[in-house]
Order: C-alpha cells, then structure tokens, then sequence
C-alpha cells in the first residue's frame, strides 16, 4: 500500500483486519513445479532454452541463474473467489475494501508460493543443491508475453490457470515462473538493486 | 471561503464520507460530506460553487498528495467516496444545466486487459475534477470506445493497460480514434507506461499519477 507501519491509518489497519478474518473462506490455493534439467543457456543474447523451448529472459535475469544446472518451473493460484469478492465490491461503491480484498488476493497468492518455494529449497537441499529467487515474465525486463511459452511446459490447465490471449492469467491472482537450480547458485534477498526496470511498480513504491 | 464550504473541502480530503463514518478520528461523531453538501444547498449556497469551490479542491488537494507520496490509494479511495456522496446532492442540477461540467472523459482499460482499480481512481479523480466521466470498463475493444466517442466528439478519451502485452493494443486504440478523429485527445496512463511510448503510439500526454492527468486537463478544458 506504501504506508510504513507507523503510518497506516487506523481505519485502515481496521480494513485490512475485517478483510483478513473474513478472506479465509475466499482462498482456493493450488500449486506446484516442473522441474527440468534440459537447459542451454545462450549468454549472447541473455535466453535460456528449457526442453527446447527459448525464452529471452533478459540480462537481469540470466545474470541470476546462469550457474543453473535444473530450473523449476512453477505456477501458483489463489484462486477466482478473492478476485470475484474484491470486484463485488468495487462495483458496489466500497472502493477501498474492493481494493483491500485485491491486495489480500496477492499476498496469499505469493505467500502460498513462498511455502511451495521454500519446499523445493528443503528438497534441493537435501542433494546438496541450492535455489535462486523466483523469477516471472513481466518483471526484470522478462516480457509477459512469454508466459505462453512458459505455461505450454506445465501440464495442461495447471492448477486450473489459464492464460488469456493477451497473457493475463485466469484467475487473476496467480504468480507463474522459473526457480534456478543447482550448486553454485545464490539467493538474493530483494532484487530490485540489480533491475534496471525504471518504472516498475515495485521499484517506485521501494525507493519512494 | 464560508464555513460550509470549507469544511466540506475538508470533509472530501480526508474522507469523511458522513457523520457515521469513523474516519479521520478528529472528525468522529461530526458532519460528513453527504451532512455537509445537502447543508450548503440549504444555505442557498449556488451548486456550481459547492462544485469549484468545496469538492474539486477537496479531491485536488488529496490527488496533490498522492502525487508527492504523501498519501496513498487507500485515501485516494475514501476520499473519492466522500466525494461520491455529495455529489449525489448535486446529481440534479447536473440534469438540470444549473452545474456545468468541464467536458467529457471516456476512460476504459484496453482490450486484453481486465486491471481495473487503476483506471478506477483515474476516474474518479477526475470526476473530482469537475469532469463527466464515462467508464466503459475493461477489456474495452476500439470498436466501443469509436461508438462512444461517436456520440459524445468534443470528448477527452482515457485509455488504461496494465500489461506489457496489452501496451501495445492502445496503439491500436489510438491509431483508429485518429483515423477519424485527427485532432482526439487521447490520455493514457498505467504502471508500465512512459512518455516515450506515449509519444511513439500518437497518444495526446501520458502521466504516472491521477493528478497529473488532471492538470493536463485543465488547460485542455481552458
């Protein structure tokens, strides 16, 4: 939202409690990975090809996982309810519970993925590998366009995500992406430092 | 300035929607927006005024602040609630021509793209702003936006992506307003977007906050 704790508002701190209590009927979270270890990465021109499909992932991204050796490939939903709540509202003039419920619909889509992330780093762990962040299309320069291309090495209508022909994923709060593999990788905590996007949303809300 | 109006301003900057709402805390148990605007009406006071002189600036100065950072999309929300509800008063005297409106704006999100809350707070800032604004929703496709722009031709046209992907469909928006309507201006706005490729797709100004675009407005409207 862009607030620091301090500054939150106090009615909207109320906001966000009432829509956290009352969210957790709303949640139909599914998810999971593929994991391949059909990778070629080309350092010519940034892309990585993955079971002989090319993405052009860009430079912030192939500085990342290019010590790789297995790449995931991960999609997560929270489902269609949240997304249906928050637009109830919004259509009824409650603009701002419209809004949280929205936000509510990303933070259990991403926290979902933290715990299937955090999954596949224990079982990583375990043969002695380690995991990088997770990377999108649609950030770090990654087109979104290439989400197609992303979703056509997952099983058919994973986790009930579909994509429309513009890319959006259905249900809107869905994350979808790549995870980097192997010995030599690292974690980074936040990445926006090294992301040369000049107005991502994220970015400016960081260093506002 | 009268009192009324004064604290109606106020009343529409902090979000003070009606006497039962709790927020801000320092006006709890007092007169809202909604109290407010039917109070000035009461008091004779001229519509257009309560308009000019109470709602635009009320939501001018809360646009202001989100522009510098200083609020976020929450009051931006609550306060283009407030103003919601006073303005319902003053809904009549639209009818009736006793209001005048700057112009008016035909937003919507373009086709491909199904984001809404940013369109959303465009549109209700420049409500604020004096504007009457048709929202045509999302996934908008240019045949719609031409039906409505035919109906309304002196209109300002909005156009909202939030993806990289569906970016490109506003040059498609814009290439067919302008195939008819040469000299159409034709805001766009959104997370992704820059001046340079406002520029490159023939679109009229591109600004990264609401109120931004209220101000190119102005001197539209001027």
């Amino acid at each position: 939202m862009g607030y620091t704790e301090e500054s939150l508002p106090a009615m909207i701190n109320e906001e966000i409690d009432e829509v956290f209590e009352s969210g957790n009927d709303l949640w139909n979270i599914a998810g999971g990975y593929s994991i391949t270890e059909s990778i070629n990465l080309d350092k010519s021109n940034f892309s990585i090809l993955l079971d002989n499909v090319e993405f052009d992932i860009h430079n912030v991204i192939f500085q990342q996982i290019r010590k790789s050796n297995i790449i995931a490939i991960f999609a997560c939903t929270a489902g269609k309810r949240i997304t249906d709540k928050s637009k109830e509202f919004m259509k009824d003039g409650d603009l701002l519970k419209g809004y949280v419920y929205d936000l509510f619909g990303s933070i259990v889509v991403e926290s979902a993925m933290d715990l299937i992330q955090n999954s596949l780093q224990k079982e990583m762990a375990a043969l002695g590998l380690k995991i990088t962040n997770r990377f999108s299309p649609g950030y770090c320069g990654w087109e979104v366009a290439e989400q197609k291309k992303l979703f056509s090495l997952l099983p058919e209508h994973f986790c009930g995500i579909e994509l429309t022909d513009s890319c959006l994923m259905q249900p809107t709060k869905s994350v979808s992406g790549i995870i980097g593999i192997g010995e030599s990788v690292k974690y980074n905590g936040c990445t926006c430092n090294i992301c040369d996007a000049s107005n991502c949303l994220y970015k400016n809300l960081k260093y506002q | 300035m009268c009192d009324t109006l004064e604290r109606l301003m106020n009343c529409i900057e902090s979000g003070k929607i009606n006497k039962l709402s709790p927020f801000p805390a320092s006006l709890k148990g007092q007169d809202g927006a909604d109290e407010l605007c039917k109070l000035a009406l009461d008091e004779g006071i001229n519509p257009q005024v309560i308009l000019n002189q109470a709602l635009i600036p009320g939501m001018s100065k809360i646009g202001e602040k989100f522009s510098q950072g200083k609020a976020f999309v929450p009051e931006m929300l609550i306060s283009a609630k407030a103003m919601t509800a006073a303005m319902k008063h003053l809904k009549p005297f639209f009818a009736t021509g006793e209001i005048k409106r700057n112009g008016v704006f035909v937003i919507g999100t373009v086709m491909g793209d199904l984001h809404d809350i940013g369109k959303n707070i465009v549109s209700m800032t420049i409500e604020g702003a004096g504007w009457e604004v048709i929202d045509l929703g999302v996934d908008v496709k240019p045949e719609k936006f031409m039906e409505v722009i035919d109906k309304y031709p002196d209109c300002v046209v909005g156009l909202s992506a939030l993806l990289t992907t569906t970016m490109a469909n506003m040059e498609v928006v814009v290439k067919e307003i302008k195939s008819k309507y040469a000299d159409k201006v034709i805001l766009v706005g959104s997370a992704p977007l820059s001046q340079d490729f406002c520029k490159k797709i023939g679109a009229s100004f591109y600004s990264p906050d609401p109120q931004g675009a209220v101000e190119y407005l102005k001197k539209v409207a001027a």
